[in-house]
């Protein structure tokens, strides 16, 4: 390390070069353990007489052998760790399971968040594919979960990245499903939100909101060719409007790219365009995103939208050992708001 | 208060006694050795955030905080290099910061500029350590004198190794994609010799009419707004957005098509728009006459547009870490966080950051590397290994091409 003065020094600007250079040395590599770079002559010269009498065999393969014992041992150690923080979570999750539970009534989630000084706008959620079976209809229960809660926890807008898209083939059923949902939270449709769903390039599903008091919930599907792809068609078409001379690349600005990006994932595609009513739409970047998995991993969620959006992971706190995705719970949906809130979820409503 | 001086004193005067600190510098040594003998990423990137805040909650200067900042980057880079990460990116300073007290900017100008010509004085040290710098970012918004630290940097350490340290300086993601897209763009339409006919028409949501009125849309809006941001778009996108519904009736893209345009009114130059383009026609037409010939837009992939990002060349980014508690990615490698990026936000801030804090974020990735290599079939496969045979199979193309040459 380094001695006193010189950091004194150092802070106040009076180091010569020769200060500096004793500075960093104890940063810096020996200059042996460095691969040989080919250098110039006379330098090369030089450092091989010295270099020869250091060739120590026995010593390089101690090291090698205890920095592997070593690596073994901290991943033993840290796997330990790992293992006893999740079971302490795991047991924590339980714990907020059964206090903090929705019994689908909305005036229990509506209290829940009643504490917590902001709520996203637009909530967004990454959701996974698994690999079972019946996956897609567990993904369309759990987008219909979220829309629930989303929806009474006082959240209008919600989009739900699935990386494969599969959630935009069946609009229709998962409207269906989500209508069945909210209705077990809230019983009779007049007490119902009104829901609008669609995906980019889809027409959207749901009627709209008969006043604009009553409380409505609009949901977007997202998938992987909302991200990077949808960039490069407006790259082609960019590309192609140059070529015919309709346009100069200098006309190129972060404006124009966030224009033409924002319009696209945010509006649907008209169904009918002769009647007059309004359309929906959706605050293109997203307050809050929430990911369920056991590390936060964008996995291709649309890059230019999340320059200013919170990101929160619920965590690897997976009861199976399965390890492929999370489960979508109610108190991780709530730990994520509470977070974003700036609070700390207690036990104990 | 002053019971916890002392022992911080003691504790300073304990760590700092020869023994101790040789005990911890082999420590430190054996650990980062025993990394090694795992995966190690190659591409690391990091948000220095919470300098300021760290100043400020132990009561000491604002500029002192960065100088603490650079001591803890220092050791940082030491760890990353000495186990073996090719590629570390970090964020210096933001377009966005430019918006800071004119105060600050020069500061941190000063600071940037002493730091750059410090290590062009010590391009010796470099050298033996090998990291070639570069700078990613606006460099034409950058004061002449800090412009000549910056290349004079750049330059001494261009013939370093093959390890990187690439310093975002003015810098915004949105910036850096924008410009990909319009250096694509510009490669696309300069004309090709060869005759390459290919008109295919493409068939992508994005409308050309469209685009032409957002551009004449925010020329119109940053007119109005006199001084002309660059990052903040709000009011050119608000005066777009008003303006969006005018045209939509008329046009033949149907997924513009917009119903609330009615009561918009329909009067706002309409002449314009057919000056507009030939204005650029002409610019673009080659002298002899003849239609120029230009490579397919269809072609352009997300490959592309990586290749123009200014991260090209680079490895796949697979770690990033920000520190300081905030949570979000602040404009920072939003097209390089894609697919198998691992996003780390710690708690801790930055000039207290070091191998401690960092040690855990590497085991735990190796640990899930090595998991996902033992079973591929599950998530986060490594992409590592193929594209490093990738790159060899090109080398080795060259070389044979080089040898074809020679025959």
């Amino acid at each position: 390390m380094v001695s006193q003065e010189l950091r004194d020094n150092y802070r106040q600007n009076k180091l010569s070069a020769s200060d500096r250079a004793k500075l960093i040395k104890p940063y810096l590599p020996d200059p042996s353990d460095l691969p040989r770079r080919s250098r110039p002559a006379k330098t090369n010269s030089a450092s091989q007489s010295r270099r020869k009498p250091r060739k120590t065999p026995i010593r390089t393969f101690v090291k090698s052998q205890v920095h592997r014992l070593v690596y073994a041992l901290t991943h033993i150690i840290f796997g330990i760790v790992v293992r006893l923080l999740q079971a302490y979570h795991a047991v924590v999750d339980r714990v907020f399971a059964i206090v903090y539970h929705h019994h689908r009534t909305p005036e229990l989630i509506r209290k829940d968040v009643r504490g917590l000084k902001r709520l996203p706008n637009h909530l967004s959620v990454i959701l996974n594919l698994r690999a079972e079976d019946d996956a897609l209809a567990g993904l369309m229960d759990e987008v219909a979960e979220l829309a629930a809660w989303s929806a009474c926890a006082g959240i209008p807008q919600l989009s739900v990245y699935e990386k494969t898209g599969v959630l935009k083939s069946c609009i229709p059923a998962l409207h269906q499903i989500i209508t069945t949902k909210l209705a077990s939270y809230y019983g009779s449709p007049s007490q119902q939100p009104t829901l609008q769903l669609f995906a980019p390039h889809h027409p959207v599903h749901g009627g709209t909101p008969s006043n604009p008091d009553h409380p409505s919930l609009t949901l977007l599907l997202l998938s992987s060719t909302d991200g990077r792809e949808t960039m490069v068609d407006l790259t082609k078409t960019l590309a192609e409007m140059s070529q015919n001379g309709k346009l100069s690349y200098e006309d190129i600005t972060p404006e124009l790219v966030d224009a033409e990006l924002s319009e696209i994932i945010t509006q649907p595609l008209q169904a009918d365009s002769d009647t007059g009513r309004v359309t929906a739409s959706i605050k293109p970047e997203p307050d809050l995103l929430l990911i369920f998995g056991s590390f936060l991993k964008l996995d291709g969620y649309p890059p230019w939208q999340i320059r200013l959006t919170e990101m929160y992971c619920t965590g690897d706190r997976s009861h199976g050992m399965n390890g492929d995705g999370e489960a979508v719970e109610y108190q991780g949906f709530m730990r994520g708001l509470w977070h974003y809130a700036g609070a700390q979820m207690r036990f104990g409503r | 208060m002053a019971s916890s001086m002392h022992l911080s004193r003691l504790r300073k005067w304990f760590l700092a006694s020869p023994p101790i600190e040789f005990a911890i510098s082999t420590l430190k040594e054996l650990l980062i050795g025993a990394l090694r003998q795992g995966p190690i990423p190659r591409h690391i990137a990091f948000v220095m955030d919470g300098n300021r805040r760290f100043a400020r909650s132990h009561g000491i200067e604002t500029v002192e905080g960065h100088n603490l900042g650079f001591e803890a980057l220092a050791r940082i880079l030491e760890v990353c290099y000495k186990s073996g990460v090719q590629v570390v990116t970090i964020y210096a300073f933001s377009i966005e910061n430019f918006k800071r007290s004119k105060f600050e900017v020069d500061a941190l100008m000063d600071m940037a500029k002493v730091k750059l010509s410090q290590m062009a004085q010590h391009g010796d040290l470099l050298d033996r350590y090998g990291a070639k710098v570069r700078v990613l970012g606006r460099l034409d918004l950058l004061k002449p004198d800090v412009l000549a630290a910056v290349n004079k940097a750049v330059d001494l350490t261009s013939r370093n190794g093959d390890r990187v340290l690439n310093i975002c300086f003015p810098y915004t993601s949105r910036d850096e994609i924008t410009s990909a897209i319009r250096d694509t763009v510009e490669d696309y339409s300069t004309p090709l010799q060869p005759a390459l006919s290919t008109n295919a028409a493409a068939r992508t949501p994005f409308s050309e009419s469209h685009i032409v009125h957002n551009i004449r849309a925010q020329t119109l809006g940053s007119k109005l707004q006199d001084t002309h941001s660059d990052t903040e778009s709000t009011s050119a996108e608000s005066a777009a957005s008003g303006e969006d519904a005018i045209l939509r009736n008329d046009l033949p893209n149907r997924v513009y098509e917009n119903d609330s345009s009615f009561s918009s009114s329909t009067t706002l130059h309409i002449g314009q728009q057919d000056g507009y383009p030939h204005k650029n026609a002409s610019q673009t037409t080659t002298p002899n006459g003849e239609s120029p010939v230009y490579m397919s837009p269809e072609t352009i992939s997300p490959q592309t547009l990586s290749d123009h990002m200014l991260t090209r060349g680079n490895p796949p980014l697979d770690i990033l870490v920000r520190t300081s508690g905030v949570e979000r990615l602040s404009d920072f490698m939003l097209w390089q966080c894609h697919d198998n990026t691992e996003v780390v936000f710690l708690n801790v801030m930055w000039p207290e950051f070091d191998l401690w804090s960092f040690m855990p974020v590497l085991l735990g990735w190796q640990r899930r590397i090595s998991k996902s290599r033992q079973n591929p079939d599950a998530e986060g496969d490594f992409a590592g290994d193929s594209t490093e045979s990738s790159e060899e199979d090109a080398d080795s193309v060259v070389v044979r091409q080089g040898k074809v040459k020679a025959i």
